[in-house]
């Protein structure tokens, strides 16, 4: 049942060399690092209010006031890299039993252990680099139904008319939005739900938002046994909404709920996250 | 006929001894999509699917269940009284439920194909509000807290905790199984019946005239086409996927398997009839942007062509599936 979806050729024998190289040399040994993901926006800390609150911290682009109630991404597919040849892949496995899921996860502004991933098994050496999938892409979705961070009644974003995940979901409120009360959402409601996943080779115009970031730590860290090593990577969620490729008007966007919607802000999402310091 | 009854004889002995609840791939079928190796069909498994294919609790006030919208007796299509689906307090739809047919050999799912893997396709009904309005979080609870079920997943996954994956994949264990190869035309093609010769002339013509869009065994080529229903389209088809201007009005085309028995025809439930539907394309055809090439001059059909095709379309008509008594409700 459990698939290991991600292994791509090189990684797959980077992986058998260093199977090798274990048989050969039985000193091979693994250490950990810590992912932290912290939402800012701008220069400020990004702090959630209420979905109904009228406390509005942040402005947007075009100087709108906005609050945010919920914010969130799936990260997976990570891969580490490091300056003299070292790698890591985070094994992604998939399966109906949440723990059959692993490296798929669901980075929650609402929970603070969401916010760190820690990856183990990671072979010692020195890495100054990580790349990962922002958003469920379609490897995973097409493995069917899905536990974990991935089944929809225990909190995951799925869409059922265009079947798929959002990856990363931004809501809250802003006085710019028109948008009226109703069941659903509050006045003034903004909600950006950046998903679609999809490539279709006779229809260039499906969109696909998942997108894949590579960030430098800005130095070697040392993984090992001796070390507990961990990378603090800020996401600013202005740079999400009002980045260099497009900046969002609230009074006319704010209710984004399909892949075409997205895809400006999808654009947007590489500058959005960058690491802002390591602790060795 | 005293040896065509040894032969049905000792098939029937042979089948006793299979797993009837084996998925089987028929010889003449492509390879399923549907991903198996993460869910394989077992007894207790389709059983389960079953029950809850049948069961209202899926959806919002208890009342509707597939089963409502997708009849066996019709190839798991809705009965023509309802040429779009009636949901919770008898809301209605906006299109025609199709058949349930050879699921596990298709890549999308629906009239716009928005839904690429059938373990996802019972959320759309599920949670549509003209559908069963219902939210999946309270369905796991409601089936968590029902006196039967935890024991029946406990017997069909080895867990007794209800969980969305599980009941989608117990439900596509139900669904994989709806494979239909038994129709006349089936039996013509393994040599095990004859057609008649008006039959074979509509199937003769059916060839020159529909098999480029139903295509191949499944009657589909699974692609999206304008097939002019409309001049303008307030259901946008394949667009409200794409969010492309061309795909406008492009439906999925359907497998033509059991098409006898599944009227009313399009996405629209616009025809009663076959021989409407052929008249449409023969000269009802109307123009709009992305109106398929192969269909802006219509598709010449003589009178007498048109009751040789739809003899022909008859022959597509599975009894051994819509009789099936594995899918009997228990």
């Amino acid at each position: 049942m459990k698939k290991i979806l991600f292994l791509s050729t090189l990684f797959l024998s980077i992986a058998l060399l260093s199977a090798c190289k274990k048989d050969d040399d039985s000193k091979e040994t693994f250490g950990t690092l810590a992912l932290e993901f912290d939402n800012v926006v701008g220069d400020k800390d990004l702090n959630m209010v209420e979905s109904t609150s009228s406390d509005f911290k942040y402005k947007n682009g075009l100087d709108q006031d906005f609050n945010v109630s919920l914010l969130g991404y799936y990260i997976t597919q990570i891969k580490l890299e490091g300056p003299n040849g070292e790698t890591f892949a985070d094994p992604v496995t998939t399966g109906a039993n949440a723990t059959d899921v692993k490296g798929i996860y669901q980075i929650l502004e609402s929970d603070i252990n969401s916010q760190v991933v820690n990856l183990s098994n990671v072979p010692s050496g020195k890495y100054n680099k990580v790349t990962f999938t922002l958003g469920i892409p379609a490897e995973i979705v097409q493995e069917g139904a899905t536990g974990g961070v991935l089944d929809p009644a225990e909190g995951a974003w799925l869409w059922n008319w265009d079947a798929g995940y959002i990856g990363m979901a931004f809501e809250g409120r802003s006085p710019a939005s028109p948008v009226a009360e109703t069941q659903w959402n509050p006045e003034n409601s903004v909600q950006i739900h950046i998903g679609g996943w999809k490539d279709i080779q006779d229809n260039p115009n499906m969109v696909n938002n998942v997108k894949t970031i590579t960030l430098d730590f800005g130095t070697n860290v040392n993984v090992g046994e001796k070390y507990n090593p961990s990378a603090h990577i800020n996401m600013d969620l202005l740079e999400v909404i009002a980045g260099h490729h497009a900046t969002a008007d609230f009074t006319v966007t704010n209710q984004v709920h399909n892949p075409a919607g997205g895809h400006d802000f999808a654009e947007n999402l590489h500058a959005a996250f960058e690491v802002d310091h390591v602790h060795q | 006929m005293i040896l065509v009854f040894a032969v049905i004889g000792c098939k029937k002995d042979e089948t006793k001894k299979e797993d009837k609840y084996a998925f089987v791939v028929p010889a003449n079928f492509p390879a399923p999509v549907y991903t198996f190796e993460n869910n394989p069909v077992t007894e207790a498994g389709f059983k389960l699917g079953k029950k809850l294919f049948f069961d209202p609790i899926l959806s919002v006030d208890n009342t509707v269940s597939c089963n409502n919208c997708h009849n066996q007796s019709l190839a798991f299509a809705d009965l023509s009284l309802h040429p779009f689906s009636k949901g919770v307090e008898e809301r209605q739809g906006i299109r025609n439920a199709p058949q349930l047919v050879n699921l596990a050999f298709m890549k999308e799912f629906f009239w716009d194909g928005g839904v690429t893997h059938l373990d996802f396709v019972p959320l759309n009904a599920i949670e549509s509000e003209f559908e069963m309005d219902e939210e999946i979080g309270h369905v796991i609870e409601k089936l968590n807290a029902d006196p039967e079920y935890p024991a029946l997943f406990e017997q069909a996954f080895g867990s007794s905790k209800v969980t969305t994956p599980l009941m989608l994949h117990a439900l596509a264990q139900f669904t994989t199984m709806m494979v239909s190869n038994n129709s006349p035309y089936d039996k013509y093609l393994r040599g095990e019946a004859a057609l008649s010769e008006h039959e074979l002339e509509g199937l003769h013509l059916f060839e020159q005239k529909c098999q480029s869009c139903h295509a191949g065994i499944l009657f589909t080529d699974e692609s999206y086409r304008n097939n002019g229903i409309d001049t303008a389209f307030t259901d946008l088809g394949r667009a409200r996927i794409t969010a492309f201007d061309g795909d406008i009005g492009k439906f999925r085309v359907p497998s033509l398997r059991n098409v006898a028995i599944t009227p009313p025809y399009m996405h629209n439930a616009k025809f009663a009839s076959l021989e409407a539907v052929l008249d449409h394309y023969i000269n009802g055809i109307k123009p709009s942007p992305s109106l398929d090439a192969s269909l802006k001059n219509g598709i010449p059909m003589t009178p007498s062509e048109k009751t040789a095709i739809i003899s022909f379309l008859k022959t597509l008509t599975d009894k051994d599936f819509t009789q099936d008594e594995r899918f009997f409700r228990e």
